[in-house]
């Protein structure tokens, strides 16, 4: 039981199922597609002036620190909201046509991967304005943020199997999700840290994914450990949450 | 399974929960009486074979199970119990348009339906004015679905459904869809099916015809097959049944 192996050959229908998601959204708005960057970039704005105008923002570069951790956690967020609907929101093409369950926490993601190339340009951007250079170690966050999709699809398998059972999972995530903001290390520092949070952090993968791009952005090369942790922590997730997905799909469309 | 079965169904059950009483306060009423009956059974032992190129009906009251069946066929549902094999790519015309975005126009669900029954971007993309032209839809391929009429969708996913060239094809009630001459037209076009020898399973509550384009019929009811055979015979059944309900 392995994931995506089902839907080989999918590849076509996924990304335009994904690219579908996108148009939707923002279909009517005036800004249209510009809203995928618009989004992290107010958010980011108004955390930027709350925190440099009290002493937490104070540090140099806490520009590019908040754009670090709220680029990944808004990805996150998203991504997993996007997941847990994924079966629900599709409900009438699940009852009228034998599709592969997978296909749509699947899109889901792929619908997350194409927002975060976006949510990247605004990530640059507010480093050019910043003037900031980043240092060599900036090569290594495509690997964070490949770890971060596949923590997406996790997720997204385990949330959208969940809703089609469970629907008081769609506030409490909602719930959860912003409680994971004050938990993580977005616009605080893990060395200014301790007690609750950083027992917190051990066991949170967004968090240490977090952390990783930090040092990545601020030129220092992650330990092996701190590689391998987050890392089988998310495959754990993936595959955890997979097998519950298998067990409990078959019965999705009767159940929503 | 002997290859000239297109379809075998044996021994099927198929129950569903009736739907809890929404909220706490409801499930907390669920605990107070454990020994209400929660389930309902759909499909009681159902056992039956389609021939290859065969044109089988299927006919019952509402609730008779006829839904349920053509999902179990179609892999939508899983029985509880029992086999269902399938020989042959199938198609299902089940629960026509529910599958359609109400944000997007006819020809973007038309690429996203087709996508979805196996074609190509560019085979499907290349199909959607003839699918658009069949429908009738020519001057609203700029409209968003939320703003057709029913019988518009119906028209729509009709002409998409027809596009896929299956072994087997399931169709539940859909030949009704539209006005008149278009349902005269999407008549035609089930014939051709037929005439091309392949295998259809069919359901209606319109029994006119329904000898002359059947081989077989089979009455469903209360998720029991009550008559398998003969479509006229059959209908005799039903109409027997129907005046008895009355």
């Amino acid at each position: 039981m392995i994931p995506l192996i089902q839907l080989r050959g999918m590849q076509n229908q996924i990304i335009h199922f994904a690219w579908k998601n996108i148009k939707i959204r923002y279909r009517g708005t005036n800004l249209g597609l510009v809203w995928m960057a618009f989004e992290p970039l107010l958010f980011w704005v108004f955390l930027y002036l709350v925190f440099t105008s009290i002493n937490i923002g104070a540090r140099e570069d806490f520009g590019i620190y908040l754009i670090t951790g709220l680029v990944i956690y808004h990805n996150f967020v998203r991504g997993s909201q996007g997941g847990l609907m994924s079966l629900r929101e599709n409900f009438g093409i699940l009852s009228s046509m034998n599709v592969k369950r997978e296909f749509f926490p699947v899109v889901a993601t792929t619908t997350s991967s194409i927002v975060l190339m976006v949510e990247l340009v605004v990530f640059f951007g507010i480093m050019g304005i910043f003037q900031f250079v980043p240092a060599w170690t900036i090569i290594l966050l495509p690997i964070v943020l490949i770890l971060l999709q596949i923590l997406i699809l996790g997720i997204s398998y385990l949330l959208s199997i969940t809703y089609a059972y469970f629907r008081d999972i769609q506030p409490l995530w909602g719930i959860f999700v912003t409680a994971l903001m004050f938990v993580t290390p977005i616009f605080w520092y893990l060395e200014d840290a301790g007690g609750f949070a950083l027992e917190i952090q051990k066991i949170n993968p967004l968090g240490q994914l977090i952390e990783l791009t930090h040092q990545i952005v601020f030129g220092n090369v992650p330990s092996i450990q701190e590689w391998l942790y987050p890392s089988a922590m998310i495959f754990g997730i993936l595959f955890a949450a997979f097998v519950i997905f298998k067990k409990f799909e078959r019965h999705v469309v009767e159940k929503i | 399974m002997n290859d000239n079965v297109a379809i075998k169904v044996e021994r099927v059950f198929k129950t569903f929960n009736l739907k809890r009483p929404d909220g706490l306060i409801g499930s907390i009423k669920k605990i107070e009486s454990p020994f209400t009956n929660s389930k309902i059974i759909a499909l009681n032992n159902v056992t039956f074979d389609v021939y290859q190129g065969e044109t089988f009906g299927i006919i019952g009251l509402n609730g008779s199970g006829k839904t349920t069946l053509l999902r179990m066929i179609a892999g939508i549902y899983v029985p509880d119990s029992g086999i269902i094999k399938i020989n042959g790519k199938l198609a299902p015309l089940l629960q026509i348009g529910s599958g359609f975005h109400p944000e997007l126009t006819g020809p973007e669900n038309i690429i996203i339906s087709g996508m979805l029954m196996g074609f190509s971007k560019s085979d499907i993309e290349n199909k959607v004015e003839k699918i658009i032209q069949f429908a009738e839809l020519e001057d609203y391929t700029n409209m968003k679905l939320k703003h057709y009429s029913s019988g518009m969708i119906a028209r729509l996913a009709f002409s998409i459904g027809i596009q896929v060239d299956p072994d087997i094809l399931l169709v539940d009630e859909v030949l009704a869809v539209g006005d008149i001459s278009f349902r005269e037209k999407s008549y035609k076009e089930f014939l051709k099916f037929k005439d091309k020898k392949k295998t259809i399973v069919y359901t209606t509550h319109i029994l006119t015809d329904l000898h002359e384009v059947c081989d077989r019929v089979m009455l469903l009811d209360k998720g029991v097959i009550k008559e398998i055979g003969n479509p006229l015979d059959v209908i005799k059944v039903y109409r027997e049944m129907i005046s008895k309900n009355k």
